[in-house]
């Protein structure tokens, strides 16, 4: 086929495993700046991700989609590496849960705030940050 | 002389607790086989972490300004030990708070002050019972550490760190070397070791091969996010080798209590027929004595 894209290789890794690991024709990541798209031959790049949706196109009618938390990213020699620190495929959030972990979490910042909790204020926070990246991401699909 | 009556009642409650340490034993090698597996999951992510952050240390003019590097007479020092939540896990608990309070007192004795961290409920109650001051602690989370658990004693460390409130940290934890074998380490893991930043000439010759990379924000700005992560994977990985232990700890301890149990029923049992036994033999002596009474 004359409009086939060349592939390259693609990770998503996190502490708890690899999330994607094979060939892709395209990835676009959350860069701190922006979304990064990237294609095979790729100058070698590093940059810093914030929390977002990154998107693994397979092929033309293969995307993947994940809901990552923030991270690095490395594009060297034909392989793009995203380092982060979780990621949740999009058809695998589950709303209700997200939304529950959201609202637990935030009841929780303000027995905190009312000094009735002793739990760690920065934890909460991430996982208020945490819940509302998968709604986000799930919202968009 | 114990009745018969009264062994049997031992007996079963000894084979009853058996059944306990049995169950936890099994459930210790399940929760073992899942924590070996969760090391081996991070170690791409550590691997990869590491190469970026030296990658991006050649790359950076000066890591002279960054906090988390910079290293001070260490006045005063926070000791982290990583306990687990529960006990019934043979030394795994104590030999980690031995270590902690012997490094407390070399400390004392060259005149630094210490500060108390702590990982898990046992130490906790270990801490408070002896009226110590704890500047942090983080339980719920021993037999499967998640990466946020290890981003939230990160953050606090490198937030005392930043402020100056120390000047060394350590953390000691139980390093997974086999379900049967456990080693009490300590680890400086603030300020950060310079020499992992460091890198040979063969990657200096690599890098001058592979051309240069572009750096989006600025080499010294990522590295300057990449030490905090970096922290992380490596308490990360301190909690998941003090997991593994203490699943291979509890597994040792309960096969070594369900191995006494048997004995102890052996021993039992055979109490028990030999108290039967003369019930029986006496019984005998009754009947014939008293067939000899009226024989008489």
């Amino acid at each position: 086929m004359a409009d086939e894209r060349r592939k390259f290789d693609v990770s998503v890794v996190t502490p708890e495993g690899p999330a994607f690991e094979g060939e892709a024709e395209l990835l676009i990541v959350p860069g701190q700046a922006g979304e990064i798209g990237v294609l095979a031959r790729h100058a070698p790049l590093v940059a810093t991700l914030k929390a977002g949706s990154t998107r693994v196109h397979v092929s033309r009618d293969d995307v993947r989609e994940f809901a990552t938390g923030p991270g690095f990213f490395q594009v060297q020699l034909d392989r793009a590496i995203a380092l982060v620190d979780d990621a949740v495929a999009a058809q695998e959030i589950d709303r209700e849960r997200a939304q529950r972990q959201l609202d637990e979490a935030r009841s929780e910042l303000e027995r905190l705030e009312a000094g009735e909790s002793d739990a760690d204020r920065w934890q909460l926070e991430q996982r208020i940050r945490h819940a509302e990246n998968q709604l986000g991401v799930a919202g968009g699909t | 002389m114990a009745t018969v009556q009264d062994i049997k009642r031992r007996v079963r409650s000894v084979r009853n607790t058996s059944k306990i340490t049995k169950a936890m034993e099994l459930v210790a090698a399940a929760k073992l086989r899942r924590a070996e597996a969760r090391i081996e999951a991070m170690r791409p992510y550590a691997d990869r972490m590491l190469e970026l952050m030296a990658g991006t240390a050649r790359a950076s003019s000066s890591v002279r300004g960054l906090p988390l590097l910079q290293r001070r007479e260490p006045r005063r020092v926070a000791i982290v030990p990583f306990t687990g939540d529960r006990g019934l896990a043979g030394p795994f608990n104590s030999q980690i708070l031995r270590r902690s309070f012997a490094l407390e007192r070399e400390l004392r004795a060259e005149g630094a002050e210490v500060t108390w961290l702590v990982a898990g409920k046992k130490g906790r109650s270990t801490l408070a019972f002896r009226r110590y001051e704890v500047a942090g602690s983080w339980q719920g989370f021993s037999d499967q550490p998640a990466y946020a658990d290890a981003q939230a004693i990160a953050h606090r460390l490198a937030e005392l760190y930043t402020a100056e409130e120390v000047d060394r940290v350590v953390v000691v934890f139980n390093q997974y070397e086999s379900p049967l074998v456990q080693r009490v380490i300590q680890r400086d893991v603030l300020p950060i070791a310079q020499d992992l930043l460091e890198s040979g000439e063969e990657q200096r010759r690599e890098d001058a091969l592979r051309g240069d990379f572009i750096y989006e924000p600025e080499p010294e700005q990522i590295l300057e996010r990449l030490l905090p992560v970096y922290l992380e994977t490596e308490l990360y990985r301190a909690l998941l080798e003090s997991a593994a232990s203490e699943q291979g700890a509890r597994m040792t301890a309960m096969r070594n209590a369900s191995k006494n149990a048997g004995e102890l029923i052996d021993r039992l049992t055979l109490q028990m027929n030999r108290a039967r036994q003369a019930e029986i033999t006496q019984e005998i002596l009754e009947v014939v004595a008293g067939a000899d009474a009226l024989g008489g």
